[in-house]
């Protein structure tokens, strides 16, 4: 009888010690997991808010050439309302977090790191469970509720479409324009700098409110104006460490950027 | 034609038949509205953006949690040598069954792309809460399903015409213990792991607690034991098929009194801890469940009627010797952890934190489950109600005087018993 109930007991001790270990190796994996690879380039925005009016550029430019569906906005312009005698808006990207709260939940994967710190999506292997998209704390993400198969409206006044359409039953958000920093660096090209291979968000506002570069590289536009204005980040007590900065108004003279970029 | 006439006024109506086919209107809306929802996609559901987990979550949640009967109650059996309780633990591991797919059935309808259902096994992000979740569900039910063998070898039906897979099959009592040790280690990972599911969301403060994968456990093992007895009582009330052993049912409903209490302080800390200082977004959405939209829910639901009473009713004996009684207490029971589920799965989402620098911090938005949300839910429930009927009809699945051969031959020996 005892030789029974010792066995069953080392049984489940023996299990409970292989629980913890797993459990421990898996929380030492994780530490890695969380932190992006950093790779020879960190991609990051600056939106000057100062400079930004409000004329949605960005979005329909982004809806064209990453052909969104007319419902769905991947950079989100809002009104802030008044201030010091001036409308102030707040156009949204995607933030692409260092540490990206829509990456560590997605089961799948299908949300990921890229080496530059761009935070991809693969809309092939998502399951689409939206649990991406009640992480995020920016509200980032946007699922397909129905097909899009109809025109673009934003087609071809505001740019051809670059990437292909999203399906039904996956969410999807802002992607730097991955394709274009890709392309654009294949030909030698620098983004921030060349309109190739820059997001279109930034190629099409009017007053240069928005400038993308490399924070890896001290005299890139984005490491020039965070290094010369004071800026701040969406949500920063999160420490989700977004790698999308907002120059606050009245820091920047109006238009100086423009003569500059 | 007159034979027809003739069949149709003998036919007469039983309550199963009716039962049966009351069942089988909620399911064939089910099916039209299930195949509505593949064809058109999710635009047809009341979700948004802002609330992308609705009714369909709330109830995978709950079945979750009322499946807990299986593995609490075969830990106690098999790994705490209660065995006394072991036909009590049968009727829980075919609850078990039922409700993990039932589960899976929400989920299905639920995700974007059910064709993909795959590629949660495929492709792993050992990070994410929602992976082992996974993991667990399906391994779980692997585990469920040859728990429950030794129960579906019961059926008659199988047993005159596949004698031998019958044997086999029920063969498998043989792992029971085993079969329960794996089973409580998938099971309560799981169940926690679905409070952690919500309990790391940084976005959402009401759920950013560690709390939630305690909570989450604690009250799927008192709601999981507490539908194993109703639908017990109830069945043996209901048909002759079921047979129930009261004084058994009794002390295990006791028992569950006492973990009750333990539950309701867990709720007290956790209720308490939120009151203490503001948060923003936490604050707000606990105002939400203690006087906003969800109060009526929140007090009624998940602490008048859902615990408190219920508890009281169950550890005051001569209430708990009432089968009437009894069985309101344990309905109660059930009803509170759906109530909980729903709320926490709600309240997180109706509460929205804006992004936006300079702006009112806190909006509310509203959800309300389209009709075919609510047709293809009560589906999934009546397939629920469904398969334990029959299980109770056909299998054997309530039957207290069933007592099974033991694990292994037990040797004896005389000289043990004098050692103690």
């Amino acid at each position: 009888m005892s030789d029974q109930n010792v066995s069953r007991r080392d049984f489940i001790k023996l299990g409970a010690v292989g629980l913890a270990v797993a459990a421990g190796a898996r929380a030492i994996t994780q530490a890695d997991a969380s932190e992006g690879v950093k790779g020879e380039h960190q991609w990051a925005m600056v939106i000057d808010q100062s400079n930004c009016t409000g004329c949605r550029y960005c979005t329909v430019a982004c809806q064209a050439r990453n052909d969104v569906n007319p419902d769905i906005e991947w950079n989100k312009v809002t009104d802030l309302g008044m201030m010091d005698g001036m409308m102030v808006y707040l156009p949204r990207p995607c933030m692409h977090c260092e540490h990206a709260p829509c990456v560590e939940v997605c089961p799948v994967g299908a949300s990921y790191y890229r080496d530059d710190g761009i935070v991809m999506m693969d809309y092939d292997k998502c399951i689409g469970c939206r649990y991406c998209e009640i992480a995020c704390p920016y509200q980032a993400r946007s699922f397909n509720w129905e097909a899009f198969d109809g025109e673009n409206p934003a087609v071809p006044e505001w740019g051809t479409p670059e990437v292909e359409r999203r399906p039904r039953g996956v969410p999807e958000k802002c992607s730097f324009c991955y394709q274009r920093i890709d392309r654009g660096l294949s030909l030698g090209f620098v983004p921030g700098v060349d309109d190739e291979a820059t997001p279109s968000c930034c190629v099409a506002c009017p007053t240069g409110a928005r400038a993308f570069g490399d924070l890896n590289d001290p005299n890139s536009n984005v490491s020039q104006l965070l290094k010369k204005y004071p800026s701040y980040r969406l949500r920063e007590n999160l420490g989700t460490n977004p790698r999308v900065y907002y120059l606050p108004v009245g820091v920047v003279p109006v238009r100086e950027v423009k003569t500059e970029g | 034609m007159k034979n027809i006439m003739k069949a149709v006024r003998e036919t007469t109506i039983t309550p199963w038949g009716a039962w049966l086919a009351c069942l089988g209107v909620i399911l064939c809306s089910a099916l039209i509205g299930g195949i509505m929802v593949f064809w058109k996609g999710l635009v047809i559901t009341n979700l948004t953006d802002l609330v992308p987990w609705g009714l369909w979550i709330s109830i995978d949640l709950s079945s979750i949690a009322v499946s807990a009967g299986a593995f609490s109650l075969c830990a106690g059996v098999y790994l705490f040598g209660l065995k006394r309780y072991e036909p009590i633990a049968r009727t829980a591991t075919f609850i078990g069954l039922i409700g993990y797919t039932m589960a899976m059935l929400a989920l299905v309808l639920d995700i974007g792309r059910p064709d993909r259902f795959w590629k949660a096994l495929v492709y792993w992000n050992t990070h994410s809460l929602l992976w082992e979740v996974t993991m667990c569900v399906m391994l779980y039910l692997t585990v469920l399903l040859f728990e429950a063998m030794p129960i579906l070898a019961t059926f008659d039906w199988l047993r005159s015409r596949y004698p031998r897979l019958a044997e086999r099959m029920e063969h498998l009592h043989y792992y029971a213990p085993v079969l329960a040790i794996i089973g409580l280690g998938l099971s309560s990972l799981h169940q926690s792991s679905l409070g952690a599911v919500y309990g790391v969301v940084k976005a959402r403060p009401i759920w950013y607690k560690p709390e939630m994968a305690v909570l989450f456990m604690f009250s799927a093992i008192v709601g999981g034991i507490a539908l194993t007895l109703l639908a017990s009582m109830l069945s043996a009330r209901l048909t002759p098929k079921a047979k129930i052993n009261d004084a058994l049912v009794e002390r295990a409903a006791h028992f569950v009194g006492y973990l009750m209490i333990g539950y309701l302080y867990f709720r007290f800390w956790d209720w308490l801890a939120q009151t203490y200082t503001y948060e923003p977004g936490r604050t707000e959405a606990f105002e939400m469940l203690t006087k906003g939209s969800l109060s009526f829910n929140f007090w009624f639901g998940e602490m008048i009627f859902g615990a408190l009473l219920p508890t009281f009713i169950l550890l005051y004996r001569p209430a708990r010797l009432s089968p009437f009684w009894r069985m309101l207490a344990l309905a109660m029971i059930v009803g509170g952890v759906v109530a909980f589920r729903f709320d926490t799965n709600i309240v997180g989402l109706l509460t929205v934190i804006s992004y936006l620098p300079g702006r009112e911090l806190i909006t509310y938005t509203s959800y309300t489950p389209s009709l075919v949300e609510w047709v293809t839910g009560l589906g999934i429930i009546s397939y629920g109600l469904l398969a334990f009927s029959l299980g109770v009809k056909y299998l054997r699945v309530v039957d207290h005087r069933l007592t099974s051969k033991e694990h292994r031959p037990v040797e004896v020996n005389a000289m043990d018993t004098v050692r103690i």
